[in-house]
């Protein structure tokens, strides 16, 4: 039944935390920045769903070769600038990256990277991303799935290049005309039964 | 000249189905009967109640997709929790009043229907303010709670009225943790559908709008006020006194008890609307778990009400066997001081498990006390029964807003160190049962008053002058006195009036 898978579900999650932490917290500060990222797009605010941004990554040349040879896989991912994380504790940046909460949109995945030159890749904004401002930052992990090292479009302050974009709002024509149709139903069904209610009481005090 | 059927009801004595005292209320609670009228008012008020906690506590669990959609602070969310829980403690009292005027029915009804509109709307809201305005609106319908305690007291008889006060407002409570459990699985079937996140939570939020709708539209068709009948028909028939609205609201306002358990109920029920308001978004932050899950471990909260809430009814009246009304203070106040102590721990605890286990075990306390202070309630007001309940229920709508605004609103105290200083505060503020006390039955540190003057005839009566005696309009608080001589306890001789 629903109820039992969920909470078998549940347990498994439990145990797949606890099984998370054996491996090691890893810390944001112990990663090397050896990656060297960029994001351009069109001026203004971006729309969700309708823009792209063109991301071009390499290699940072002033590291020595062979550094990136563990690098398995790299995630980029659009994360939240400090201002939209104001007040906001569950977009809180956490140095332990298991608790970080500052990037949560996945981009794209480039599985066994060539990072002897510049690659670029254009990112269509998902519908799901909320308005907001944002960077980029892309992580390396090695080939046990744990973060090595990163590279992010913005300084590490987090002030610069910025990327300002506007949410869908959700909002469709015919969920404005259902409501208020529905809410239009509910108020006379009331003024309706009153209205039948007092013709009742009246026709029987006449009789 | 020929006379009507409305002769022929007032010579036949009504036949019920339940077994009934003198003012044909049921002295039993029989939960798997719909006879009418008993249990069929029993079990539309609380469907409806269901439906209106439902609606009111929709938000919370898709609160971590609303407050992307929207762009919400944390002070915008503590702000329209505030809001949701604050418009009902003006919204209950007007309600207690409109139940002694125009009837539990009419009353339920209208106020159902008529905050549907702002369910519906919230599918549509755009902003922190919008967002704020419709939960504020949506939250009117808790006021329903009155009606379904006045409700009941006006069905059921003294030994049974705490199990059937406590098992309507419980199963009513429970909408509170189904909601946790119906939102995310309604959001989920229409992303499944294909909508997308933004608008899946909007097109959930027609069912809440919709069950709140039909409930109401049933009350109406199906629902009856008193055992005798409706309350307009009653009052045109003579059968019924229309009484005066200042004089109601006069004696229920000047009653300390009332006063006192407003203050009590805000820190049992006004911490559950709390907790309906902020649980899921704790353990979604906390433990960092999946929005479904979140909503289930939230879920448990308000499901507990299913027999927590109805065991402290049912208690309070077992206990009134034995001790009367003096063992339903004590047992309140037990019940509530421990719910308090668990409130404290489960903010102490870090890890899932015993957040988990502390927080089931804190509902069940603090929902028992909710249904233990309506085991005292019904006997604190004869006339204003209505208003004392409005009082009580906004209470612990006040209860809420003060819990919120102090401890759960903004950034200033982490959600865990809320949680605890709210347990502090339960404690504090289930110390004043102590100064509640009846003359003819004692209170929890003093037994009846040894004069002869103290019954309960003279304690209900009181509430009327001698003009309104010589009218007769009393005679339901006579039955009422009479009928309650119960409360003493086990050990005291019931004397027979001469």
């Amino acid at each position: 039944m629903a109820a039992g898978g969920r909470l078998l579900a549940s347990f498994l999650l439990l145990v797949s935390c606890f099984a998370q932490t054996s491996y090691g917290i890893v810390l944001f500060s112990s990663l090397q920045r050896t990656l060297v990222v960029t994001a351009s797009h069109k001026q203004g605010v971006l729309k969700a769903g309708e823009d792209t941004i063109t991301v071009t990554w390499g290699l940072n040349q002033s590291i020595p070769s062979g550094t990136d040879s563990g690098y398995k896989t790299i995630q980029f991912k659009l994360c939240y600038g400090p201002i939209s994380q104001l007040d906001r504790a569950w977009r809180k940046t956490v140095d332990n990256l298991d608790k970080d909460r500052t990037c949560q949109f996945k981009m794209v995945a480039i599985a066994n990277p060539h990072t002897s030159a510049n690659q670029t890749f254009d990112w269509l904004i998902g519908l799901d991303v909320p308005t907001a401002t944002y960077f980029v930052r892309a992580y390396a992990y090695d080939s046990e799935g744990i973060s090595v090292a990163y590279g992010q479009n913005t300084d590490a302050q987090k002030t610069s290049n910025l990327i300002a974009i506007q949410g869908i709002t959700g909002r469709h024509l015919s969920i404005y005309v259902s409501s208020m149709c529905f809410s239009a139903f509910s108020v006379l069904s009331l003024v309706g039964f009153f209205y039948l209610e007092k013709r009742r009481v009246r026709m029987s005090q006449q009789k | 000249m020929e006379l009507q059927s409305a002769n022929e009801d007032h010579s036949q004595p009504p036949k019920f189905a339940l077994p009934v005292d003198s003012e044909h209320k049921a002295t039993e609670f029989r939960l798997f009967s719909v006879a009418a009228p008993h249990m069929r008012a029993f079990h539309l008020s609380w469907v409806s109640f269901f439906a209106c906690f439902v609606s009111t506590f929709a938000a919370p669990p898709l609160l971590p997709v609303i407050r992307d959609n929207l762009n919400l602070t944390a002070t915008d969310i503590g702000n329209a929790g505030i809001a949701s829980v604050s418009g009902a403690v003006f919204a209950r009292f007007a309600m207690g009043t409109a139940c002694d005027l125009f009837g539990p029915r009419l009353a339920s009804a209208s106020l159902i229907l008529i905050t549907a509109p702002a369910v519906y709307f919230t599918s549509i809201a755009s902003s922190p303010i919008s967002f704020l305005l419709v939960r504020f609106f949506s939250g009117f319908s808790l006021a329903t709670f009155v009606s379904t305690q006045f409700w009941m007291s006006s069905m059921f008889s003294a030994p049974v009225v705490g199990t059937a006060n406590g098992v309507a407002g419980g199963w009513g409570n429970l909408g509170g943790g189904a909601t946790q459990l119906i939102m995310p699985l309604v959001f989920g079937l229409i992303r499944v559908i294909g909508a997308v996140k933004f608008t899946a939570w909007r097109i959930a939020f027609f069912i809440p709008a919709l069950f709140q709708t039909l409930s109401a539209i049933a009350v109406l068709i199906f629902g009856q006020d008193l055992p005798d009948g409706n309350f307009r028909r009653l009052q045109k028939s003579g059968d019924k006194h229309k009484d005066k609205l200042s004089l109601i609201l006069y004696h229920g306002i000047t009653n300390y008890r009332g006063w006192i358990l407003a203050l009590t109920y805000g820190y049992c029920f006004g911490v559950e609307l709390t907790m309906d308001n902020i649980i899921a978004e704790y353990f979604y932050d906390r433990f960092n778990l999946k929005l479904h899950t979140a909503g289930i471990i939230a879920a448990s909260f308000g499901l507990a009400n299913v027999v927590s809430r109805p065991a402290g009814g049912a208690i309070s009246d077992l206990v009134s066997k034995r001790f009367g009304m003096r063992g339903r203070l004590w047992t309140l106040f037990v019940v509530q001081t421990l719910g308090g102590v668990f409130c404290i721990l489960l903010g102490q605890v870090g890890s899932l498990g015993a957040s988990i286990v502390l927080m089931i075990a804190f509902s069940l306390f603090c929902q028992a006390a909710c249904g233990l202070t309506f085991g005292v309630v019904p006997f604190v007001s004869r006339r204003s029964l209505g208003v004392i309940n409005g009082m009580t229920g906004g209470g612990g709508n006040v209860g809420a807003v003060i819990t919120q605004l102090l401890f759960f609103r903004g950034s200033r105290y982490s959600k865990e160190r809320g949680i605890s200083l709210m347990g502090v505060m339960i404690i504090c503020c289930t110390l004043p049962i102590c100064l509640v006390y009846f003359p003819q039955w004692g209170g929890m540190f003093c037994g009846p008053s040894s004069t002869n003057t103290a019954s309960e005839q003279d304690y209900y009566l009181s509430e009327w002058d001698s003009k309104e005696k010589e009218k007769g309009l009393h005679e339901p608080s006579l039955k009422f006195a009479d009928n309650c001589t119960t409360e003493r306890g086990k050990n005291v001789v019931t004397t027979a009036r001469p």
